[in-house]
């Protein structure tokens, strides 16, 4: 459980040889906004991976009821001998793609992760089969870009309470949909929108559900602003969503089924908590690479006659990086072991997040500051690192956020 | 049609060496291996020719047990069984003897072709390949940049590379091909590659199964290595002292012609 199999051994090696020679020559013209989706097919095909994602699901769906339920039960596990199959749902496969992608450039992983992992997840866990074939198994592939839409200008941290966007029922049964969403990833390209609104069933309730939506570009109404110029992430385009009465058919009402508040709201935190889960991941790619790079830099370094590593003030600073370094990588064996174990821990995934989130900052700091001057310099890939990490504390719920989910959830589960 | 393909385990090019106390091998510990980056070439042109005309492909390497790593990367990217030479004596050998072990593995092969890299890039003697094909009586063109086989598999067409330029030859089947850059763009060991090639087969052959006892490592080598140099330190570089920038350029210049000869 704690180390890498031969198998796994050489898929993060497959990983991290495409992310050194293809990804990282692009990182300077990806941050100056060129959209990464092309290179992002690419990677996939490199790795066999979409032609073999799109034949496994749909392999799946071919099992799978109207409502997208497996038909018959009992083979989630995947059948014996058939080892790709069972590599595809490996989260620790996913986990090592995505560490590996955030060593090089964190954004990109961001990027690739919001349209596959959240977009294309959640339709794939949510949808039904018409939903699955028509956007999740498209999003999984990257035929289609994929983005998630939460939060709003008015609506971060409080984001359901302060929701604002609606969608109120039309004549013919379906729903038209009024609001505007930020900070959305990949809203400037992204083909298809999963995006959450409350439920306005025209009774007065101030009690309205939140459900999730799946929208298109093209729809009359919908539309998108600008990149936006960022701290870090740049590679990773981000986006306002415009909504003015966007007409959409209840076919695009995400599981076909209109919930109670209760329902809607444990579903939406079931998907925050899935996306909070693949923070660790990039968080280990950030502190690997810094590490690395610093241990080397503080090598070959000499001043006052020898190599900076000699001097017990940067010593410190890498035994502090390697805790780092063996707590992240322990959390994110744990995260995968739940995951295929199916018993996810939402405690553990806030507390995870938060103490990775932290931890990464912390390193890409310590490493610039090893770096001295050249640390700050972007050619120095440490400063890209560091810039990207500090989103990390922010996205996917702030570290606050995560400490007050962990002590709801422990308040509960020590009555 | 039967393809081969010869490969090496070498380390990386990042990889910082040090020489051992000895002063005759570098220390292997803490050392990343890989695949010699012209082995690769060597790879995927065998796959892609195994695309083209059918057949089989049967990697050849000969090293300790962690050269089962790369054997296994050759494999993930298609690959389809592989002969590992595997045991302590044939370590320790020249040119000749590496040679003379990996042309008797290819004899249980019968190949109609038989892919290697130029050279490896630890050695860089460009020895092994080159005697190979000699040994194995085997028609070659080395260094090559194109290659095309004829539909029937009987004759090829290789483009090399030579001095500042090229030269285009034929060769007649069986033959090697030492594979330079630029011949193909090697793919990446694919997800659905690595898992299956756990089972495929990896042959290991010793020096008596080859009819070769005593005759191979060591014990086979007509040249022993017995120094290694490490890079010679760079040298600091040089200020130019003058009292105007006019004057600083002209002496500039001067050196540039004088004295390292580069104008």
């Amino acid at each position: 459980m704690f180390e890498l199999g031969d198998q796994h051994r050489m898929v993060q090696d497959m990983f991290r040889q495409w992310c050194e020679r293809e990804l990282l020559p692009k990182v300077p013209s990806l941050e100056k906004g060129e959209p990464p989706y092309d290179l992002m097919r690419q990677m996939l095909d490199a790795f066999g991976m979409r032609d073999a994602l799109r034949a496994s699901l749909k392999k799946r769906l071919s099992k799978m009821g109207d409502d997208g339920k497996p038909l018959a039960s009992g083979d989630a596990k995947g059948k014996e001998g058939d080892e790709l199959e069972s590599a595809m749902r490996d989260p620790l496969i996913s986990f090592l793609l995505v560490k590996e992608m955030s060593r090089i450039s964190p954004g990109y992983a961001t990027s690739f992760g919001v349209s596959t992992g959240l977009a294309g997840f959640n339709v794939m866990a949510k949808g039904t089969k018409r939903q699955i074939e028509k956007y999740g198994i498209p999003l999984v592939t990257l035929d289609k870009v994929g983005s998630w839409c939460l939060s709003e200008p008015g609506s971060g941290s409080d984001a359901f309470g302060s929701m604002r966007t609606t969608a109120k029922k039309s004549a013919d049964g379906g729903y038209v949909l009024n609001g505007t969403k930020t900070f959305i990833t990949n809203g400037p390209f992204a083909d298809v929108f999963v995006l959450y609104a409350k439920l306005d069933k025209g009774d007065g309730n101030p009690n309205k559900a939140v459900h999730a939506f799946i929208l298109e570009r093209g729809m009359t109404g919908l539309s998108t602003g600008q990149p936006f110029d960022k701290m870090g992430m740049q590679d990773s385009p981000t986006s306002e969503v415009f909504l003015e009465d966007v007409h959409i058919p209840a076919e695009n009402l995400l599981g076909e089924r209109e919930k109670d508040p209760d329902a809607a709201r444990d579903d939406t935190r079931q998907n925050l908590g899935h996306e909070r889960s693949g923070i660790p991941a990039m968080c280990l790619g950030i502190i690997e690479r810094c590490y690395e790079l610093s241990m080397k830099y503080a090598k070959e370094r000499v001043q006052f006659g020898r190599p900076i590593l000699d001097f017990q003030a940067v010593q410190l600073k890498l035994a502090n990086m390697y805790i780092h370094y063996q707590n992240v990588w322990n959390g994110v064996m744990r995260l995968a072991w739940a995951a295929r174990e199916g018993k996810p821990d939402l405690a553990f995934t806030c507390a995870q997040k938060v103490y990775c989130a932290k931890a990464a900052v912390e390193v890409a700091m310590d490493s610039i500051q090893i770096h001295g001057g050249y640390g700050y310099m972007r050619e120095y890939h440490v400063e890209k690192l560091a810039r990207d990490a500090k989103m990390l504390e922010l996205g996917a719920g702030t570290t606050d956020i995560n400490l007050l989910q962990v002590v709801r959830l422990e308040r509960e589960r020590l009555t | 049609m039967k393809i081969a393909v010869i490969i090496k385990q070498t380390p990386d090019t990042e990889t910082v060496v040090k020489i051992n106390d000895a002063g005759n091998d570098i220390v292997g510990t803490g050392v990343k291996y890989v695949m010699s980056p012209y082995c690769e070439f060597a790879v995927e042109e065998a796959l892609r020719t195994k695309e083209k005309l059918g057949g089989e492909v049967v990697v050849v390497s000969l090293g300790p047990d962690r050269v089962l790593e790369t054997i296994r990367t050759a494999l993930a990217m298609g690959c389809d069984r592989a002969i590992h030479l595997k045991d302590p004596a044939y370590e320790g050998g020249d040119g000749q003897a590496t040679a003379k072990a990996l042309a008797a593995a290819l004899k249980t092969v019968s190949p109609d072709i038989v892919f290697a890299g130029k050279q490896a890039i630890d050695g860089d003697q460009s020895q092994v390949a080159v005697r190979v094909a000699e040994l194995a009586g085997l028609a070659q063109a080395t260094i090559v940049t194109a290659l095309e086989i004829a539909a029937d598999g009987k004759t090829a067409k290789a483009t090399r590379r030579s001095e500042g330029g090229g030269e285009v030859v034929e060769l007649k089947l069986p033959a090697l091909i030492s594979c330079e850059k630029g011949l193909n763009e090697p793919r990446y060991a694919s997800l659905p590659g690595i898992m299956k090639a756990k089972k495929k087969e990896v042959k290991e052959l010793k020096p008596a199964e080859l009819g070769l006892e005593g005759q191979v490592g060591a014990a086979g080598a007509k040249a022993k290595r017995v120094k290694l140099l490490p890079l010679a330190e760079r040298k600091a570089g040089r200020r130019i002292e003058a009292e105007t920038p006019e004057a600083a350029a002209a002496e500039l210049v001067r050196l540039l012609r004088e004295e390292a000869k580069v104008l």
